[in-house]
């Protein structure tokens, strides 16, 4: 077995599933290795959620296989002890104080229940929810009930949590103070696969993405690769101040894309080989009052790059 | 985490989550009230604080009569000429009765029927039974002689005490319905609940679904056995009420709780609990609205199949009592009822249990692939027939 080999924890190999006359996931492979944090990303219906389900054998996949490596053996399910799950749909015992329900989540993955009390502390310790702990998790605000949600998910210390659309639902202030926490349980050696649509923030943390549409793959690999492959473009973004012609710019020479984002801003995404500066001045000649500004595409516009080209 | 470590854990919080000794120590209190209130109104209602009637008779009333009448009553002698006044005062005084001899008949005139009047006529009746005996030259003994039945002496090979027995089968039927019932509601809002609460995926990423169907029927069944218990408790009580009344000792309800009787039904009881609620647990996984659902009435299975068992006791050797006393849904029931009133060998008794455990085991493993695949099943409430389908594919 080669070092590789041995750094792997989990294999998926060609899965897909149909449902009625829908496929869900359309023969995807991919590899997780130890301490990686794994971006599966994917607009709305994209078979995100049936992929983690599947690998958590909630739900069978029609074909393909899968292997998880977490203890040294190959297992085709994990064992519950070792991996925590953070479902797309939330819930949790409403009308159950947050210590007993939190306790009880971990000890049926294996965690005792004196060692559980202990985490369960220390994390709503944290939270500042501490004084909290015996009261009902209805009482909670939406925000508190998604923090308490999410150390459900990881308090037994699993050596693998899955996390479908962790930040879903947050404001921004808690969507940072996700992105520590799942930086933390990454470098206390927890390895992660999360699936999100919010692509700065999975730029922050994420070392490897998959993109996923209709089911299928559109890319697998480290994020420095999805730039090199798709980020050599330019994009010339435009903010009117007043109103703009639209169909003079949807039909702009030169321009591999045109997305009118609202009645103020419009993005045009130009080539590599693109003659920028005969655009440039083409621009100039546009009626109206704008700002110009100019960058290399982010992950969101080689997302949407890269489903829309899936799309056509 | 093995399978009956896991199984435990989740026995033990359905258990946690819908056992309230705080609501069961006061829904105890309540019932201790109501009997104390049915024990202290019951005393006064057959005490005889009532005023009692004065009878009054006309001139040809028997004078043996009125003698035997002043034994109970106040007699008084009324003149014919007072008879109207009499009957219409007796809107006003209701504690008079008029008694009137006319041919061949002796007319009564009351307010309304009562007690009293009972005791009344009842003495009318004897007078009258002591003139026909007269009459015929028959004395008292002779009358009770023609009236006593045959001097028939039984003696039967299969002998048994089986009215007490019978009342403790019905005894344990009724808890074990109770317990059924007690338990689809906490089992419907347990499963129900979790699904409109959106946990089943994170408990099911944790644990098998046959784990959690496990825990949840024995978890539940556990909460409905404390109920049984909670309630029996409160029918001995309630017996030792009952003989206050009937004039029977205390101790006479020690004879109903016949030991080898209870450890017979007990099982019995608790087998039919477990199937009722991997049946019922089933049913709850396939509702997603329970206020909208077409499966509801389902929940009225149980009723319909121990009613049915209660056909053992018109005639226990019958094809159709020993059909009932072997058929796993009714055997619970129907198997003791049996017992009780008619020979039933140990064989029989250990195969039909067997037969019960078999069902449960087969039961709960259906139970358990129906939540499976109902579980995460969103939107429209699947048909019995989707879900059979569905079955057969994973």
């Amino acid at each position: 077995m080669s070092d590789q080999e041995k750094n792997t924890v989990l294999k998926v190999e060609s899965i897909s599933k149909r449902f009625s006359n829908v496929r869900a996931v359309n023969n995807i492979s991919f590899t997780v290795n130890r301490g990686d944090i794994f971006a599966f990303l994917g607009p709305n219906g994209s078979g995100k959620t049936t992929s983690l389900r599947i690998l958590l054998d909630i739900i069978k996949s029609d074909s393909g296989e899968i292997a998880w490596y977490l203890n040294g053996n190959s297992n085709h399910t994990p064992a519950a002890s070792q991996v925590g799950y953070l479902p797309e749909e939330r819930g949790l015992y409403l009308d159950i104080p947050i210590l007993k329900s939190l306790i009880y989540l971990a000890s049926i993955r294996g965690m005792d229940k004196a060692e559980a009390k202990k985490a369960a502390l220390q994390w709503l310790e944290r939270l500042e929810l501490a004084d909290r702990a015996k009261e009902k998790l209805q009482v909670l605000s939406k925000g508190n009930q998604q923090k308490i949600q999410f150390v459900a998910s990881i308090l037994h210390k699993p050596a693998f949590a899955i996390l479908d659309e962790p930040f879903s639902g947050l404001d921004p202030l808690n969507q940072e103070l996700f992105i520590e926490f799942i930086k933390e349980i990454n470098n206390q050696g927890t390895t992660i696969i999360l699936s999100a649509h919010q692509m700065q923030l999975v730029e922050k943390i994420a070392h490897k993405i998959f993109l996923i549409n209709k089911g299928e793959k559109l890319y697998n690999g480290n994020l420095a690769g999805i730039y090199e492959l798709y980020g050599n473009k330019q994009i010339i973004e435009l903010r009117f101040k007043s109103g703009f012609n639209e169909i003079s710019l949807k039909h702009f020479n030169g321009a591999e894309n045109v997305e009118i984002i609202d009645t103020s801003k419009v993005k045009l995404t130009f080539g590599q080989n693109s003659d920028i500066k005969s655009a440039l001045s083409d621009l100039a000649k546009l009626e109206g009052d704008f700002d110009i500004s100019s960058h290399k595409p982010d992950l969101h516009d080689i997302f949407l790059h890269l489903v829309k080209s899936h799309q056509l | 985490m093995n399978y009956i470590k896991q199984v435990i854990t989740v026995s033990r919080w359905e258990f946690a989550r819908f056992f309230k000794p705080k609501n069961e120590a006061i829904g105890i209190i309540i019932m201790l009230i109501i009997l104390a209130v049915f024990y202290l109104g019951g005393k006064y209602a057959f005490s005889d604080k009532s005023p009692k009637i004065e009878v009054f008779v006309n001139n040809d009333i028997d004078g043996a009569l009125t003698e035997i009448l002043k034994d109970d009553f106040e007699v008084q002698k009324l003149s014919t000429e007072r008879k109207g006044d009499f009957i219409a005062e007796l809107s006003v005084e209701k504690n008079k009765v008029l008694l009137e001899k006319q041919t061949g008949a002796i007319v009564l005139y009351a307010y309304k029927n009562s007690r009293d009047i009972k005791k009344l006529k009842n003495r009318v009746d004897n007078y009258h039974k002591q003139i026909e005996m007269q009459k015929l030259g028959i004395n008292a003994e002779q009358l009770a002689s023609v009236l006593s039945p045959a001097p028939l002496v039984e003696s039967f090979v299969y002998t048994n005490d089986s009215s007490k027995r019978v009342i403790l089968a019905y005894f344990f039927a009724a808890l074990m319905i109770m317990a059924v019932f007690l338990s689809f509601a906490y089992q419907f809002t347990a499963i129900t609940g979790e699904k409109q609460l959106k946990i089943t995926e994170q408990i099911v990423s944790a644990i098998t679904p046959q784990v959690w169907m496990d825990g949840k029927i024995i978890g539940i069944t556990l909460t409905g056995l404390s109920s049984m218990i909670t309630y029996s408790l409160l029918s001995i009580i309630g017996g030792l009420v009952f003989f206050q009344f009937t004039g029977l000792p205390a101790s006479a309800i020690l004879e109903y709780l016949y030991l080898p009787s209870i450890a017979l039904y007990l099982p019995f009881a608790l087998m039919g609990v477990l199937i009722w609620n991997a049946i019922l647990a089933a049913i709850a996984s396939v509702i997603t609205d329970p206020n909208n659902s077409g499966k509801s009435p389902l929940m009225m299975l149980p009723v319909v199949f121990v009613l049915a068992s209660f056909l053992v006791t018109r005639d226990p050797d019958s094809g159709l009592s020993v059909f009932l006393s072997w058929f796993p849904f009714t055997s619970a029931t129907s198997m003791p009822m049996r017992w009780a009133i008619t020979e039933v060998g140990i064989w029989q008794l250990a195969a039909s249990f067997f037969l019960l455990l078999l069902t449960f085991y087969f039961l709960r493993k259906i139970a358990a692939k129906i939540f499976r695949i109902s579980i995460l099943m969103t939107g429209k409430e699947p048909s019995w027939s989707e879900v059979f389908k569905l079955m057969k594919i994973r």
